[in-house]
């Protein structure tokens, strides 16, 4: 289902309520003019799937980051997928306690898994 | 009273399985807390496969998991396919099986050995898995052409016809591991230093567990009978007969546990396979550089039981290559966890601890 951002904490401990206890993972797409949010949620005794989607609009010049509510209160699990999805798409996550890049060691001007991302630069170490 | 110090364990390759970094508080032989650092082996997979065609990808996928590569390369090859809504063939749904089956064993006593190791049982245990788990390689070689990297599964297929005796050898190995394996515990629970070194050593509650997402048999050492095998069967997993091992424990020992006797449910899979696979041969799949069938570009997910916990694949696929592809792996969560149930435990324990989760740094990196 897709929903607003606004709504992603509540529905979220909505669906824990209803037995979907279990966070597969996120993730997101970059479509160029917006980024799409996908949580994927689990009830274990019931095998059921529950996709929440969300659509973040991006701005080319990327003075605007999009910004999404942490979950980490419902789901523990949302806190390595929430660092890294921060890190690669440039999302903002807000209410979160620590935001230590995950998996790269980059300056934070080119997010890595967006599609405006270029190819072939050299990369310089900063000291 | 001492003030904690602060210590660096890692990153490196034989000690902390691949390169994982962990910071630690530790006083005395006390380790207060311990925050991981992961990412020394990132590669950025998703990115190099959205900018490759679908076929130039599954050596990428084996490397994800070098300990166990041919179950991500079926997991990605299997997801394209029904991307295009192609069928796959018979035969060669028994003979993935098989062959992933035998992966899940290899896998498993790789981590056997090593988790012996980390214990400081250094060589029985490290060598007896060894010497089960190099047939198994042999058998896969054999099959695939390659020891280490198998790249065999093709779209609807695998690379090659299966050797002609390969029920025959696929037989008498299973009997031979299943009688290798079954002598396992007389050097591992009849041994009180292993047993003092793994009960009650990182306990997960089953609460924990589901709350920290762990998956594969993290999980089910925990109490969750999760396994995608039951749960979301692919290939032939419904017509075969075999348990889902659980324990309530949740501890290293409960985790040791649940692989052993995964092995032996594999070689149960692995006889039934053999039994009902057709004779035919039938297992070829399409030739990579064929134009392949265009896919459906609705998005896709796509998951599977490997040998370290659930994988996931979710592509939204284009014409030639995919759009976007995101990975998880099962290590990728369970490490997650390490930093919660490694606060006040005795130093040595944290190898047992992290042993016990089986990690691959390559898996988790991406």
């Amino acid at each position: 289902m897709e929903i607003q951002r606004e709504m992603l904490v509540k529905i979220s401990e909505e669906l824990k309520s209803k037995g979907f206890n279990y966070l597969k993972f996120i993730t997101a797409i970059d479509y160029n003019d917006h980024l799409e949010v996908i949580y994927s949620f689990y009830n274990i005794s019931t095998n059921k799937d529950e996709m929440v989607t969300i659509k973040l609009q991006t701005d080319k010049s990327g003075k605007n980051r999009p910004e999404l509510d942490t979950i980490i209160k419902a789901y523990p699990s949302a806190d390595w997928f929430e660092r890294e999805l921060s890190e690669m798409f440039d999302i903002k996550i807000n209410g979160r306690k620590t935001s230590r890049l995950l998996l790269e060691n980059w300056n934070g001007t080119d997010p890595p898994m967006r599609k405006s991302f270029v190819w072939g630069r050299e990369y310089k170490k900063e000291i | 009273m001492m003030a904690t110090m602060r210590i660096n364990i890692g990153p490196i390759h034989p000690s902390t399985h691949g390169v994982l970094r962990f910071v630690a508080d530790v006083d005395g032989d006390t380790i207060k807390r311990t925050e991981t650092h992961v990412g020394f082996l990132h590669r950025g997979v998703e990115k190099l496969i959205e900018n490759r065609m679908y076929m130039q990808s599954p050596s990428f996928m084996e490397k994800m998991d070098y300990i166990a590569p041919l179950s991500w390369d079926d997991l990605y090859v299997n997801t394209i396919e029904k991307a295009m809504g192609v069928n796959v063939k018979e035969t060669a749904k028994y003979a993935r099986v098989i062959l992933l089956e035998f992966q899940r064993v290899a896998s498993h006593l790789l981590w056997l050995g090593t988790f012996c190791n980390d214990l400081g049982q250094m060589f029985t245990s490290f060598m007896w898995s060894f010497r089960e788990r190099d047939r198994i390689i042999k058998l896969l070689q054999d099959v695939s052409g390659g020891r280490m990297f198998y790249v065999n599964i093709r779209i609807t297929g695998l690379n090659r016809k299966l050797p002609d005796d390969f029920k025959d050898r696929a037989y008498s190995l299973a009997d031979y591991i299943e009688e290798r394996i079954l002598a396992y515990p007389d050097v591992l629970d009849s041994n009180p230093i292993f047993m003092e070194r793994t009960k009650g050593i990182g306990v997960i509650s089953k609460d924990n567990a589901i709350k920290y997402g762990v998956s594969g048999p993290v999980l089910r050492a925990s109490g969750v009978g999760y396994d995608v095998r039951k749960a979301n069967p692919y290939y032939i997993y419904e017509k075969v007969k075999f348990n889902v091992p659980t324990e309530t424990a949740g501890d290293a020992y409960a985790r040791y546990r649940i692989r052993y006797y995964e092995m032996l449910e594999s070689i149960k899979i692995i006889r039934q396979a053999l039994d009902a696979m057709p004779e035919d041969n039938d297992v070829v799949g399409m030739p990579i550089r064929l134009i392949y069938p265009q896919p459906n570009p609705t998005p896709i997910m796509n998951n599977a039981e490997l040998p370290r916990g659930e994988g996931i694949i979710y592509m939204v696929p284009d014409k030639t290559r995919p759009y976007r592809i995101y990975l998880r792996s099962g290590t990728y969560t369970n490490i997650a966890i390490l930093d919660k149930i490694t606060e006040n435990i005795k130093y040595a324990d944290f190898f047992a601890i992290m042993g016990s989760l089986d990690l691959v740094a390559s898996d988790i990196d991406k």
